[in-house]
C-alpha cells in the first residue's frame, strides 16, 4: 500500500478505537475484526501450526479485550498496531497457560501490562513516532538471517535455545545475531 | 538508582511472551522501578508490532467467527451495563497500609505485606518463604536477611535470579541495591553479605536446588529441599 493511504487507514482504525469506547460502536469493531483477526490468527499459527482452533479462541479473546478495553487506548504512548500485538501477545501466553500439561498459577495478568502509559506528554508522542519509524525503517534493511531469527522469537515464540535447534546453528549466533538486528534498530545500547 | 538489568535476550523474550513465567515475575518486578528497562522494553514491544503486522495472512472465511464474537458481545454488554469496570480501590489500600510497598506482579502471592507470609527460619539472621513451586520447574521464593549479616555461603545447582525488592547486599563482585536483577548460573559459589543499615528482603528463582557449602549450613540443605519441587514428597 501507498504511504499516504497506509497512513489513511491507520489513522481511521484509530478513530475506529476511540468510536468504541465512546459509544460501543460495533461497526468500527468489524472494521478491526476484518484487519486484524487475521494477523491475530497467522500470529498463532506461527506458534502452532495447524491449530486452528486455538487460533479461533484467541482471536475471539482479543477482540473481546479490544471491546472491554478501548478506553485504555491513548494514542499519545503507543501506535494501535503496538497496543494490539500486546494485547494479542498476552491472551496468547494466557491462552497457553491454561491449556498447557503443567499448568501455571503464576497470573500471566499482573506481569504483562497492556501499554498504557500513566504520563503520556506531547514530548512522548514525538518521541514515539521517531522511535515507530526509525525501528520500521531498519526492519525493512535488516539482512534475511537477523529477521528470520526475530521472527522465530517474536512470532513463533521460540527461546534463543529452541531457535538455535531449530536452525541448526549454535546458540552463540543466535544471540549475537539478535543483538546485531537490536543495535541496527537503535533498542539495544550496550551499558 | 538501579545498576544490574535483566539481559537484553532476556528483555526480548519477555516482550515477545515467551520468557518462562517463573523468569518473567522477575523482570516484570524490575521493570516496574526501573525507567532505562521500560523504555527498551517500549522499543522491543513496537519491534514485536511490526514484525506483527508483516506476519503473512493465509485466506479464510471468518464470517462465523465474527457473527459468534458479535453475540457473544450483544450478550455480555447486556449483563453489565457498565462498560468501563470500576478500578478496584482495595488493592491501592492494602498497599498503603504495609511498611514496605509489594511490587504489583508480587500481589497475586504478597496479599498485604511480606510480614504474613509463612517465613520459615533458616538461621537466626535467615528465614525464607517459597511463594510458588512449578511443578517440574523452578522455585520462587523470598528470602529476608538480618542487617548486616552473612547469608549462608552456597552454590547453586541450577541458574538463579535474584531481584533485590528491600535493602541491600553486597558480595564479591559488587553491591546490590533495591531493584538490581542479578542472574547467576549454574554453580556460581558466593558469599554474600547484607549491608547493616536495614534488613534485606530478595525475590529468587532458583532453576534447581541450593546447596549450602559450610559444615554448619550443610544441616539447612534437607530442609530447603523440602522446599523444592525436586525433592518434595510425591502425592
Ligand atoms: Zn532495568
Amino acid at each position: 500500500m501507498e504511504p499516504a493511504l497506509q497512513q489513511q487507514a491507520d489513522e481511521q482504525r484509530v478513530l475506529d478505537i476511540i468510536a468504541i469506547a465512546q459509544h460501543r460502536d460495533q461497526e468500527a469493531l468489524v472494521r478491526l475484526f476484518d484487519y486484524y483477526v487475521p494477523k491475530i490468527r497467522a500470529f498463532c499459527l506461527a506458534k502452532q501450526p495447524g491449530a486452528n482452533l486455538m487460533a479461533d479462541d484467541i482471536a475471539q479473546e482479543v477482540m473481546i479485550r479490544v471491546w472491554n478495553k478501548a478506553h485504555t487506548y491513548q494514542k499519545e504512548s503507543a501506535s494501535l498496531n503496538t497496543w494490539i500485538f500486546t494485547v494479542a501477545r498476552n491472551a496468547r501466553i494466557d491462552y497457553l497457560r491454561k491449556n498447557s500439561r503443567h499448568q501455571s498459577d503464576i497470573d500471566p495478568e499482573n506481569l504483562w501490562q497492556d501499554v498504557v502509559d500513566e504520563n503520556a506528554d506531547p514530548f512522548k508522542d514525538m518521541q514515539h513516532h521517531r522511535d515507530q519509524k526509525r525501528i520500521k525503517e531498519g526492519l525493512d534493511k535488516l539482512p534475511q538471517e537477523q529477521k528470520q531469527v526475530l521472527s522465530k522469537v517474536y512470532l513463533e515464540g521460540k527461546t534463543h535455545q529452541e531457535a538455535s535447534e531449530e536452525l541448526s546453528l549454535p546458540l552463540g549466533t543466535i544471540k549475537s545475531r539478535i543483538r546485531l538486528a537490536l543495535h541496527k534498530l537503535t533498542i539495544y545500547i550496550k551499558r | 538508582m538501579t545498576h544490574y538489568h535483566p539481559s537484553v535476550e532476556m528483555l526480548t523474550d519477555y516482550a515477545a511472551g515467551s520468557l518462562p513465567l517463573t523468569h518473567a515475575l522477575c523482570v516484570s518486578t524490575h521493570i516496574e522501578h526501573c525507567h532505562e528497562c521500560q523504555q527498551q522494553l517500549r522499543k522491543l514491544e513496537i519491534l514485536g508490532s511490526h514484525l506483527f503486522d508483516d506476519v503473512p495472512t493465509e485466506p479464510r472465511r471468518l464470517d462465523d467467527l465474527k457473527q459468534n464474537l458479535l453475540s457473544k458481545l450483544r450478550k455480555s454488554d447486556r449483563v453489565s451495563d457498565n462498560s468501563h469496570p470500576k478500578e478496584s480501590t482495595e488493592s491501592k489500600l492494602d498497599a498503603f497500609l504495609e511498611d514496605y510497598s509489594v511490587p504489583k506482579s508480587l500481589r497475586q502471592f504478597v496479599k498485604k505485606s511480606y510480614d504474613q507470609l509463612s517465613w520459615t527460619r533458616l538461621s537466626p539472621s535467615f528465614k525464607i518463604a517459597t511463594l510458588y513451586n512449578e511443578e517440574g520447574g523452578a522455585q520462587v521464593a523470598l528470602t529476608r536477611v538480618k542487617a548486616g549479616a552473612h547469608m549462608p555461603s552456597h552454590t547453586h545447582t541450577g541458574d538463579e535470579i535474584t531481584l533485590v525488592l528491600e535493602g541491600a547486599f553486597s558480595d564479591e563482585a559488587g553491591i546490590y541495591r533495591k531493584g538490581d536483577f542479578i542472574q547467576r548460573g549454574a554453580n556460581h559459589k558466593h558469599k554474600p553479605i547484607v549491608t547493616k543499615d536495614a534488613e534485606c528482603i530478595c525475590l529468587t528463582v532458583l532453576d534447581a536446588p541450593i546447596e549450602f557449602t559450610g559444615w554448619f549450613t550443610r544441616l539447612l540443605n534437607p530442609l530447603i529441599r523440602r522446599h523444592h519441587p525436586f525433592t518434595r514428597a510425591e502425592g
